[in-house]
């Protein structure tokens, strides 16, 4: 199928009015979520998730990817206007976003990054569109040695980029890897750690795992906090950018798309690094870098702008390859298996009508958000003025139902709850969720791989050195992780070098 | 940190007991032993690393952060387990409000008549709701 007939394939679907209005729906809830702190993307997409069961696989998908959106442009708002971020990605929004609404410039600070989110995700999208086909196609040619290898690369990327203590975070990796092994083995037929439990024959279904690891921990840690939130009050006035913030946001802007993009592709915290990033550079190349942290502009635009076109970016490998290089991407691929649709450079040329249509509809989304987002400032202000302690009654009894619905069982409830408890115990010891979250997903593709490959080489491991893809992929994993093992020690010494001084 | 060697311990012994290798190839033990072991290995060296941290720069701030509101969390997961047990035998439409209830109690609301009256009241809208939606919750004792 050429591009046009495709592009054409994707708007006829994108446009059917069901799709159109789980779209809308899709962005509405995720600016909620975004606009609501205590609860994220992840925790509202498995809430939702299975509500779109009853949805054909392309509706299911085109309204997740729209809560993942929508609460990219509804995370900024908070941080603007209360000096909170609602998502992680739009921490760096808070810097300057905040001075600019504290000097009374709240319009062209939310105008800004909504109009930057909007070119960032046009733009991201038509590069993921020319990225797409060449790698679908090289990845036709990899058998299970070159998948191992991906997978291994990318679970060492999670790793290397990790914010925290990139020991904790190869230690969630291990125990996602672990947790995804629980059950019938697809291959030999064994069961593997159930203890004698019938429940744990299918495995740890991945939605509890989520609620709990996402909704109901964040609810947990969120429990702590007793402190009422102040607004800062102001007239919304000039939403749209004066032609000055224009000259000065559209370096940014570009740039940012840039960034983003390439950011959103390499697995790892993805949009967040992005913001980080654009915003650094920003900062260094600015003639004028004292304006940054008291109100800068282009503080605002870059960081926001990255963080839209990074979700382009992220799409790359989840819909060319099949692995998901952050969580709310594992999230989606996991929502897709669970619609029956098998991921991986096959999708394309076996469900046109998903991948065109999705893309198709994430640009229609975002045209939606624009609309959505600049006049309704107000109304999603007014929302953030619900008391927390209302709300989270309703998160919980959502995640409830979310987790009972799907099989009609109350072993998925408590399981839920019993993953709410640990997450919420690996937040107060600083580990990451996500890592865990994305090897589960990944570990039952690497497990797959790693013995396909076994059985064609007679069990000999060199199978993985013989393959020149594989072994290139594998020998990079194996310097990074080195390589940040060793960047840790040296840190460490210097820190005890003054230290034996005094 | 011992914690993870213990699991990455047990994960070894039981991956070893499922069989490294079976006839066709690579058995269904082979990935747990080695994820377990790496388990072992990562965890042992956080554990040497914190303790010579501690060693270089004092004491670490662990165990100073705040206890957090203990009660509140315990109250909160207490009821969610007791839901979730309960919910089957006596039916969404009776322990939904006491669970509201009590999650309306430990996020520090006070107002009894709010909270009672909220409770109900949500209870009923969510469930006609999901059953018009055609998600089946548990009647209970009121079959209907």
């Amino acid at each position: 199928m050429d591009l046009f007939s495709g592009i054409l394939l994707g708007f006829k679907v994108a446009l059917q009015p069901v799709n159109l209005f789980y779209c809308f729906a899709g962005c509405c809830i995720g600016t909620l979520i975004g606009v609501l702190p205590g609860i994220g993307p992840v925790g509202a997409m498995s809430i939702l998730l299975p509500m779109t069961f009853g949805l054909s696989p392309a509706t299911a998908i085109i309204m997740l990817a729209g809560i993942f959106y929508g609460a990219m442009y509804g995370g900024s708002t908070t941080s603007i206007m209360v000096n909170i971020p609602g998502e992680p990605s739009s921490v760096i929004t808070c810097l300057d976003g905040y001075q600019m609404a504290r000097r009374g410039r709240v319009g062209p600070a939310l105008g800004i990054s909504a109009l930057g989110s909007f070119i960032g995700g046009t733009f991201s999208l038509i590069g993921l569109l020319f990225l797409v086909f060449p790698l679908a196609q090289a990845a036709l040619q990899f058998g299970p040695p070159e998948f191992f290898a991906i997978i291994c690369g990318s679970m060492v990327l999670l790793i290397y980029l990790s914010r925290g203590s990139a020991g904790k975070a190869f230690v969630m990796i291990l125990v996602g890897l672990l947790l995804g092994t629980v059950g019938i083995d697809s291959i030999s037929g064994v069961t593997r750690f159930n203890f004698g439990s019938p429940y744990l024959l299918d495995g740890i279904d991945f939605i509890p795992l989520a609620m709990g690891l996402f909704g109901i921990s964040e609810v947990l840690e969120n429990l702590e906090e007793t402190g009422e939130r102040t607004i800062f009050k102001s007239k919304l006035k000039n939403l749209l950018p004066n032609l000055e913030d224009w000259k000065r946001s559209i370096g940014p802007i570009l740039r940012g798309t840039v960034i983003g993009f390439f950011g959103g592709i390499l697995p790892g915290a993805g949009p967040v690094t992005a913001t980080f990033l654009s915003y650094t550079i920003e900062k260094k190349i600015s003639k004028d870098p004292g304006r940054f942290g008291q109100g800068a502009i282009e503080g605002v635009a870059g960081p926001e702008t990255a963080n839209n076109a990074a979700t382009g970016g992220s799409f790359v490998p989840v819909l060319a390859l099949g692995i998901p290089p952050n969580v709310i991407m594992a999230f989606l691929l996991g929502a897709l298996i669970i619609h029956g649709v098998a991921p991986g450079p096959l999708l394309i040329s076996r469900h046109p009508e998903i991948f065109w249509g999705v893309m198709a509809s994430m640009y229609v989304g975002n045209c939606v958000l624009l609309l959505l987002n600049l006049p309704l400032i107000g109304f999603w202000v007014k929302i953030l003025k619900i008391p927390y302690r209302v709300l989270m009654p309703m998160i919980l009894l959502f995640c409830i139902i979310g987790s009972y619905s799907i099989n009609n069982n109350a072993t998925d409830v408590i399981v839920m709850v019993l993953f709410g408890v640990v997450g919420y115990i690996l937040r107060k010891f600083d580990y990451e969720a996500a890592p865990l979250m994305v090897a589960y997903i990944l570990g039952p593709m690497l497990e797959r791989a790693f013995r396909k490959s076994l059985v064609l080489s007679d069990g000999k491991l060199n199978i993985f050195m013989e393959r020149r893809i594989a072994a290139v992929i594998l020998v990079i994993s194996a310097l990074l992780l080195v390589h940040s093992g060793y960047s840790s020690y040296r840190k460490f010494k210097s820190k005890r070098v003054p230290r034996q001084k005094a | 940190m011992l914690f993870w060697i213990g699991m990455g311990a047990f994960v070894v012994t039981y991956a070893y007991s499922l069989g490294l290798n079976s006839v066709h190839g690579p058995g269904p033990g082979l990935m747990p032993f080695i994820v377990g072991l790496l388990l072992c290995l990562v965890s042992l060296y956080l554990l040497v690393s914190g303790l010579m941290k501690k060693d270089a720069v004092g004491e670490t701030h662990k165990g100073e952060e705040k206890r957090g509101n203990l009660g509140a969390i315990s109250l909160v997961v207490g009821s969610l387990i007791a839901y979730a047990l309960l919910m089957e035998r006596l039916g969404f439409l009776i322990t939904t409000p006491l669970l509201l209830m009590a999650l309306f109690l430990g996020s520090g609301a006070r107002k009894w008549r709010f909270i009672v009256f909220t409770s109900i009241l949500t209870s009923l809208i969510v469930y006609f709701a999901f059953t018009y939606l055609r998600i089946r919750l548990p009647a209970g004792i009121f079959r209907f």
